[in-house]
């Protein structure tokens, strides 16, 4: 197991290594100067130029320049942002908490629907409930992710006034900022009005986490599904209906943590598109993410800020689907058997 | 004298042949085969049917309501937006841009795809190991924002799209492709083939490749779906095609700033991204369930 | 009074090429503490009959028969509640692929507790360490000497063996009175099939438990069981005493079954022709009416194309037109239908 989790490191660092070196490529391509796509310091003074050519020694080989590239980065200078002319990564850290949070309640929404409903579909024998829930799963697959979050917020948050359409709080609060995560600085604040404001925060994430919980409720819903079906043909379960075990004992101890398998297995695999999603339904919706910070990096030509944002969301996408394809083997004896039959 | 059957027996069908036949049997899938057919007319043929060229303004019907409202005419079935110009006539144009420049991405990636894939997944060792890391840097990186760091370095455009979506895409294909031949070369019936001779091209080509067909065929139908939902996407946040281009997402876009008073503006774009997504995924679902009895 | 009675058990199958009769009019009569030998080919329908008796059919069967009777109840009016708790109570089963028929992501040990009786006579919170004396227990009796490995181990890692000894243990531990061995030996080597089957005539012989052994290997069948039934294409042929089947068949099936059996005395010619039936079974979509023996009976004539009762004579039961060693029982003109 352990020589497993040097592997799985190794994986992290030769993929992180590799995901460096095409940043640096592409820092190099910039249509702007290249000091400016590395700082950016719009008009630096010339100490700062020659600071930054010592920084990244910008004079010597090109490998040189990566290693040095590669120590700036490492040692968490991101440059500072051209528009807001603060350090990247300090706008990082208080951009990412509201995209994890955002993240966090839409996985939960889907797990939490995605598989009783999944369940409960594999049990159906009956052709026309199979044939709804597949037509169903398939199009909110196949929903346009930017269309969809206008039209929820057009129904719920104009049309019917319920729900509030963008931002995280209503801007008459006063919530001081702890974790970042605003449901539980709403929570943990002193203001005489935490509770309301917990209720506002979580009227506001309703419908950008359920625009941004359809795809992965659909995948979870099919696959949890798919395998079932196929789970419950299995032999042993028959087995166990042999021993006289109740049946909702059958699903819940013996196929579930059985199909649970492949569910992991995919949220692995569907975390890019995911990203990619949740891209787009912080810039309909406003969610002050990473995501809408990006976007406006790029209509800014802020390239520190593209660069420092692309790297902060790969590594994290990088370090999430190592740690699901771990919690994968941990969970699926099977796999360990790979394992040691490939050592 | 025609032949007569005497004996009661099943004639066995082709393998391809049960394949559409088990394709056919699933008349959602089938009906989904008709809308891609549909929808590639329209890429071809789209502009030649429009009633109206897609910068055509009509001042006289401005945020026109669609032909089956009270307020609107049959002249512009679909209605128009807030320049006057008609809605159908710009879903038609804009279908090859959407659907059209999907297969051609699609089509680019996965010949590359299947080239870097198949060297790849015939190699052994250290050169096999490295490519494999590459592709997981690649893929770690979204769709989305890997067309982020291409627009960032070409600007926008369709034509920058195309390569963005291009360059998000072919790992994917390059990275299915070699995990399917990888898992092929360990099966006992390549040692076999091995055994009785065969070179690696013929390995390659006449044993494991009759068996990966199906991942590809697989792989490309959630490309095309995939492309057309990020080349929507990228026109929605202006960082693909501009203003006045008729490609769908980009619609969407425009239709924007009129949501409250004109919603089809909006609507029917969305729509019609939603019906050609849907399309290509009922194909790909049909085939993947037609495919699947052979792999068991 | 007879443990288990089944008169004209039909299985009908949906399949797409429509509906086929898997399993035909079959009777079997299993007493108590008996060990009974079902013999058929791979799919003659043995396993069907199996789960049918114990009661989990698959999703596309129909089952209709005159009689169904558990020592003396009715099994075909009871609820599927009544009859799940008669499985793992009364009847259980073990299947032909032991390490297939455990979780693959639970250990042994789980699988084991959870099925163990658990002993209502005593406080709960002493319960679970009950249940895993129990395990223990019962491991011991089915040969495994060092419990605690296998108990924290998974399916893979143990040998086919070893999972059909856990497998038993599991079966036996709530002292069923009919357990159904659907091909225990499959894909294991000889001597550990010899361990088996004697594990299996111990739990016969020591707790009284009733077996329906079921195997495609007429020589092993003979060799522990006390009855014999023979099935081909879903059709009982003969059913009777071992001894008796052995010496004196009456149905030209089983005879060529028994011809079958490799000679070992070194009698036989150089290069002579093994005795076989020719031709091949039939396949369930193409069954024969009648006999489904009658396109490869040795024996058969016109008469075949008519389904042969089953005839009672002293305790031996066969359906034949033609049976050798005998008068011919049905020589009623009226077909049966």
């Amino acid at each position: 197991m352990a020589r497993y989790l040097l592997r799985r490191l190794n994986l992290f660092l030769a993929t992180s290594l590799v995901l460096f070196a095409v940043l640096f490529i592409v820092t190099s391509q910039f249509p702007v100067e290249q000091r400016f796509a590395l700082t950016g310091i719009q008009s630096p003074s010339a100490e700062q130029i020659a600071q930054i050519e010592a920084d990244y020694k910008l004079n010597s080989g090109k490998f040189n320049q990566f290693i040095a590239y590669l120590q700036q980065r490492l040692g968490g200078n991101l440059g500072i942002s051209a528009t807001s002319q603060r350090p990247v990564a300090d706008e990082l850290a208080s951009v990412l908490p509201a995209s994890f949070e955002l993240a966090a309640v839409a996985g939960f929404l889907a797990l939490a629907f995605g598989l009783p409903l999944g369940i409960l579909a594999s049990l159906s024998r009956h052709k026309v409930t199979q044939h709804t829930i597949m037509a169903i799963t398939l199009t909110g697959y196949s929903i346009p992710v930017f269309w969809l979050g206008l039209t929820l917020s057009l129904w719920f948050g104009v049309q019917l006034g319920w729900l509030p359409i963008s931002g995280r709080l209503n801007l008459l609060y006063e919530i001081e900022p702890v974790t970042g995560f605003i449901l539980i600085d709403t929570l943990i604040s002193s203001s005489p009005y935490s509770t309301s404001a917990f209720l506002d925060a979580l009227l506001h994430i309703i419908l950008p986490a359920v625009t941004l919980a359809v795809l992965p409720f659909t995948v979870v819903v099919r696959i949890t599904r798919a395998a079932m079906i196929s789970i419950m043909e299995q032999t042993y379960i028959k087995a166990a209906e042999a021993r006289g075990l109740h049946t909702s004992r059958i699903v819940l101890r013996h196929a579930l943590p059985n199909a649970l398998i492949p569910v992991i297995k995919n949220l692995g695999l569907m975390l890019g598109t995911f990203a990619s999603y949740a891209i787009v339904v912080e810039v309909i919706f406003s969610w002050p993410g990473v995501g809408a910070w990006l976007v406006s990096g790029i209509y800014q030509r802020d390239y520190t800020a593209i660069q420092g944002g692309v790297l902060a969301v790969a590594l994290i996408i990088i370090f999430l689907s190592i740690m699901i394809e771990v919690l994968h083997t941990t969970m699926n004896p099977l796999s360990r058997k790979e394992l040691y039959a490939s050592n | 004298m025609p032949q007569i059957k005497i004996y009661q027996g099943d004639e066995i069908p082709s393998p391809m042949l049960k394949i559409w036949h088990t394709f056919a049997d699933n008349p959602f899938a089938f009906a989904g085969l008709w809308a891609v057919v549909g929808f590639l007319l329209l890429a071809v043929f789209g502009p030649f049917i429009a009633p109206y060229s897609p910068e055509h303004q009509d001042p006289h019907a401005l945020l026109l309501a669609p032909s089956w409202d009270p307020a609107g005419t049959v002249e512009h079935f679909l209605g128009t937006d807030d320049l006057g110009r008609d809605i159908f006539s710009r879903l038609l144009h804009g279908a090859h841009l959407t659907f059209g420049v999907a297969l051609a991405i699609v089509l680019t990636s996965l010949v590359l795809g299947f080239i870097i894939g198949s060297i790849s997944g015939m190699m052994k060792g250290l050169k096999s190991s490295i490519l494999s890391h590459l592709l997981d840097a690649l893929l770690s990186i979204p769709s989305l924002l890997m067309a982020i760091l291409v627009v960032a370095v070409m600007g926008p455009g369709l034509n920058n799209v195309f390569w963005a979506v291009g360059i998000a895409l072919t790992p994917q294909f390059v990275r299915a492709i070699h995990q399917a031949i990888h898992e092929e070369l360990q099966k006992e019936y390549v040692k076999a083939a091995k055994l009785d001779g065969a070179n690696p091209i013929q390995i390659f080509w006449y044993v494991i490749m009759p068996n990966v067909w199906d991942t590809v065929i697989i792989q490309t139908t959630l490309g095309i779906s995939a492309a057309i939902l990020d080349i929507a996407a990228l026109g929605f946040l202006n960082l693909g095609a501009q203003a006045p281009s008729p490609e769908w997402g980009a619609m969407v876009s425009q239709g924007m700033d009129n949501i409250l008073t004109a919603p089809w503006t909006v609507t029917i774009p969305g729509v019609a991204i939603l019906c050609s997504v849907l399309a290509i995924n009922l194909v790909g679902d049909g085939l993947r369930s037609a495919l699947s009895p052979i792999n068991n | 009074m007879p443990l288990l009675d089944i008169r004209n058990l039909t299985i009908e199958l949906d399949t797409p090429h429509g509906r086929v009769k898997a399993l035909e009019r079959v009777s079997l009569t299993i007493n108590p503490a008996e060990v009974h030998g079902l013999v058929g080919e791979s799919g003659s329908g043995r396993s069907l009959l199996a789960r049918a008796i114990l009661g989990i059919p698959g999703h596309n069967w129909s089952i209709t028969a005159d009689r169904m009777m558990w020592d003396g109840r009715n099994l075909l009016e009871m609820s599927p509640k009544q009859r799940r708790n008669l499985m793992g109570g009364e009847i259980s089963m073990i299947f032909q692929d032991p390490s297939s028929s455990l979780d693959p992501v639970i250990s042994i040990g789980d699988q084991l507790i959870e099925a163990m009786p658990s002993h209502q006579n005593i406080p709960f919170w002493r319960r679970g360490k009950k249940r895993k004396q129990t395990a223990e227990k019962w491991l011991h009796k089915v040969g495994i000497k060092n419990t605690d490995r296998v108990m924290s181990s998974y399916a893979w890692e143990l040998s086919e063996g070893e999972c059909q000894k856990v497998m038993i243990a599991m079966a036996v531990a709530n002292q069923p009175r009919l357990l159904i061995a659907d091909e225990p030996t499959n894909s294991m080597e000889v001597q550990t099939q010899a361990q088996i089957f004697r594990l299996l005539s111990k739990l016969n012989q020591l707790q009284g438990v009733s077996i329906l052994l079921i195997s495609h290997e007429l020589e092993t069948l003979s060799m522990w069981c006390d009855q014999l039934s023979v099935m081909y294409c879903g059709q009982i042929m003969e059913s009777g005493p071992t001894s008796e089947i052995v010496e004196r068949p009456f149905h030209p099936y089983t005879k060529t079954l028994l011809d079958n059996i490799p000679n070992y005395s070194g009698t036989m010619t150089h290069k002579s022709m093994m005795p076989t039936l020719p031709g091949s079974a039939p396949a369930l979509q193409h069954l024969p009416i009648g006999c489904r023996l009658g396109p490869r009976c040795p024996e058969a004539q016109k008469k075949c194309v008519n389904k042969p009762n089953l005839c009672h004579k002293k305790n031996r039961y066969f359906a034949c037109h033609f049976p050798y060693h005998e008068e011919q029982c049905n020589d009623d003109s009226t077909p049966s239908s």
